[in-house]
């Protein structure tokens, strides 16, 4: 009996011996796999490319310096939403987002966050606005103590200047910042700069090619610090995109492709907002909104949707083109066209301004052997990223990155990827190294807000004010400066006359002047 | 009630498809696991982001929660790991097959193949409720229920069965 099992026991141990060939094949040949799976899963995609490692996710972000002292006195000029946003990002909120933001005595993950963001040691010491209930509200925000590095109750209520003249004279005011309908963005800035006032200015940055031209030339010969205010100078992406592009990866760039999608009412601002009902011939200064343009009676459609009436706004090409064309010319110095074309009308939101819902432009850039396009349409919301064509590859841009290969590139001939397989991803709002395999679909934003500095998610908003702060106090550069701007506001301008006039407008970069053929 | 004792006689046939399946099943676990453990920075993250379906929000907190991910990582690395080695040499083959189950459980519970979950989900094939996972799943339910190891694997030394 034992002599059986025995002999059961050694033939199914020889059957269990089966497995033993698979399990040492695959011990001797897994590693040898694993390499060459490794190789395909995880390539260096910046070898891929044929670029070293990057500078700019290296950048650090550094803390204001100089703040203990030398408090710098801020006067608002404008608190329209967009005026309430931009004292968020300086440090300054309304008690009421207090309340709302804080649950059974606790702040909340947003106004905690708020709170942690660096004191950048300013004062909101003046406001002004032709709506005095914006006013108000401005002097109520600026008693809030619940603020990074909060005064514990002493903080001094603002003033509020009855115009922004009395303001930039002010010596109780240091420097200004500008986020008024488009038409008042350069006299203010002109006055402000002549009184020796920093300038932050909202973009878009002027309302003629004229006022640009007057406005640069201010800001030279008084050397304030101008900071123009596309927040999207921050963003992490387009310091990436301009690294890999001056590296060569797209090779030979023929065509630049910018876009605005936008559907319904709220994209092409028709807007109502908070205190809009509130607003009549009482509480408005409207002779102080019109200032040099054409006199209508009172109408507060008009003062509230200002972006689109052309006296005082400047299209959706002031208001969105001029993001992208920053993003682009930031990334790839494109600088003013030499020849610009413009189609578009107003087809569909007709009851209110003059501004036109379809529009298409081209650019020309000759002596750069490319042409940047802008197709803008309010009637259509789906999206698209900037679209770089270069002779090796394309590169989608936003807030984050997408290159694709050019079948027909010699650059990347040796590279085995499929051309509908990114070559380079880098998914905005995150770590570079995180995102280098691009297996999987990567959504690449669009709009403002959050990039990675340094290791952590900042808000760019803030960033680019915190800029224009230490600028100031450490007279140094900002990365919006009044060149870049002039590049800005002459090209979307010119863009703005060629459509207007429905003639092509041709740019003397030597005499300054842009004349309709 | 019964219990799920293994039937102790199989033809060779049977011993040896049985054993086949355990060890194919194995090499895969382990060979995921290794190439997971070997390249650098291997991380689930872009995984569970972009899981979809009715528990896609629980796989999305997993990877927005750093300290979570990490122990996620490691969780799947090495359970890939032990469980293929398990198999593959019929070691602890029993409750590891469960463990198995579990964890291609919640691949599946990730990426569930439904076509209301949209076109965005990357897969090699036609799928509805039934893909590979679940076939995966379901052979190492039948291997549970037929084991193998005790006979043709390391078990066998624990087996008191055999000593019998």
């Amino acid at each position: 009996m034992k002599q059986k099992s025995n002999n059961i026991f050694r033939r199914d141990f020889l059957k269990g011996l089966g497995a033993l060939p698979f399990l040492g094949y695959f011990a001797l040949k897994f590693k040898d796999n694993l390499a060459a799976e490794a190789e395909i899963k995880h390539k260096d995609y910046l070898k891929m490319l044929g670029v070293g490692n990057l500078e700019a996710p290296r950048i650090k972000y550094v803390p204001s310096l100089n703040t203990a002292t030398n408090r710098i006195r801020l006067g608002l000029i404008g608190h329209g939403w967009r005026g309430e946003q931009l004292l968020q990002n300086f440090g300054f909120i309304h008690g009421e987002q207090v309340k709302e933001n804080t649950v059974k005595g606790k702040y909340n993950e947003w106004l905690q966050t708020f709170l942690d963001q660096d004191d950048l040691n300013v004062e909101l010491a003046g406001i002004c606005d032709t709506f005095s209930i914006h006013a108000q509200r401005g002097v109520e925000i600026s008693m809030n103590d619940i603020r990074p590095g909060g005064d514990k109750g002493t903080s001094k209520p603002a003033k509020i200047f009855p115009t922004f003249r009395e303001m930039v004279e002010s010596k109780d005011i240091d420097a200004v910042i500008i986020a008024t309908p488009d038409h008042w963005h350069a006299p203010m800035a002109i006055a402000a700069a002549r009184a020796g006032k920093h300038v932050f200015l909202e973009k878009p940055m002027t309302h003629s090619i004229e006022e640009a031209i007057e406005l640069r030339n201010t800001i030279k010969s008084t050397g304030v610090v101008f900071q123009l205010g596309h927040e999207n100078r921050q963003q992490m992406s387009f310091r990436i995109a301009r690294e890999l592009i001056e590296k060569g990866v797209l090779g030979t760039v023929s065509m630049i492709q910018t876009f605005t999608n936008r559907n319904g009412e709220y994209g092409a601002w028709i807007r109502e907002r908070k205190f809009d009902k509130q607003g009549n011939v009482s509480n408005i200064n409207w002779k102080e909104f019109l200032g040099n343009t054409p006199w209508y009676e009172f109408d507060a459609r008009r003062y509230f949707n200002w972006h689109r009436y052309s006296e005082y706004g400047t299209g959706f090409i002031g208001n969105d083109f001029s993001h992208q064309y920053d993003c682009i010319n930031q990334v790839l110095r494109v600088g003013i066209p030499e020849k610009v074309v413009a189609m578009g009308g107003q087809y569909y939101y007709k009851n209110v301004g003059d501004m036109p819902d379809v529009m298409n432009v081209i650019f020309h850039y000759p002596k750069k052997g490319y042409t940047v396009t802008y197709d803008g349409t309010l009637k259509n919301g789906i999206y698209r990223e900037n679209y770089i064509m270069g002779s090796d590859a394309a590169m989608f841009l936003d807030l984050g990155i997408k290159i694709f290969k050019d079948d027909y590139s010699d650059r990347y001939r040796d590279v085995k990827i499929n051309s509908a397989d990114p070559l380079y991803v880098y998914t905005g709002g995150t770590e570079v190294d995180a995102t280098t395999t691009a297996t999987a679909q990567a959504y690449i934003k669009g709009g403002y807000g959050a990039t990675f500095i340094d290791g952590r998610v900042m808000d760019a908003s803030f960033l680019h004010v915190k800029e224009w702060i230490d600028a100031i106090r450490n007279q140094a550069k900002t990365s919006c400066d009044i060149d870049e701007g002039f590049d800005e506001a002459v090209t979307f301008n010119l863009a703005n006359l060629a459509y207007t006039n429905n003639k092509q407008v041709i740019w003397d970069s030597e005499t300054e002047k842009a004349t309709l053929v | 009630m019964k219990k799920d004792t293994a039937p102790l006689y199989y033809s060779n046939w049977q011993l040896f498809s049985l054993t086949f399946i355990r060890v194919l099943i194995g090499w895969h676990f382990l060979y995921e696991g290794l190439v997971k453990l070997f390249t650098p920075g291997w991380s689930a993250n872009s995984y569970l982001l972009g899981s979809v379906g009715p528990f896609a929000p629980v796989f999305r907190s997993l990877a927005n929660h750093p300290g979570l991910l990490k122990i996620v990582d490691i969780l799947n690395i090495w359970g890939l790991i032990v469980i293929g080695i398990s198999l593959f040499t019929g070691l602890l083959s029993r409750p590891l097959k469960l463990c198995g189950i579990a964890l291609l459980l919640l691949y599946y519970l990730a990426y569930p193949p439904f076509a209301s979950l949209g076109i965005n989900v990357p897969v090699e094939g036609n799928y509805w409720i039934v893909n590979k996972n679940l076939i995966e799943m379901a052979a190492l339910f039948v291997l549970y229920m037929f084991p193998s190891s005790h006979i043709t694997g390391i078990d066998r030394i624990f087996s008191k069965q055999i000593d019998n």
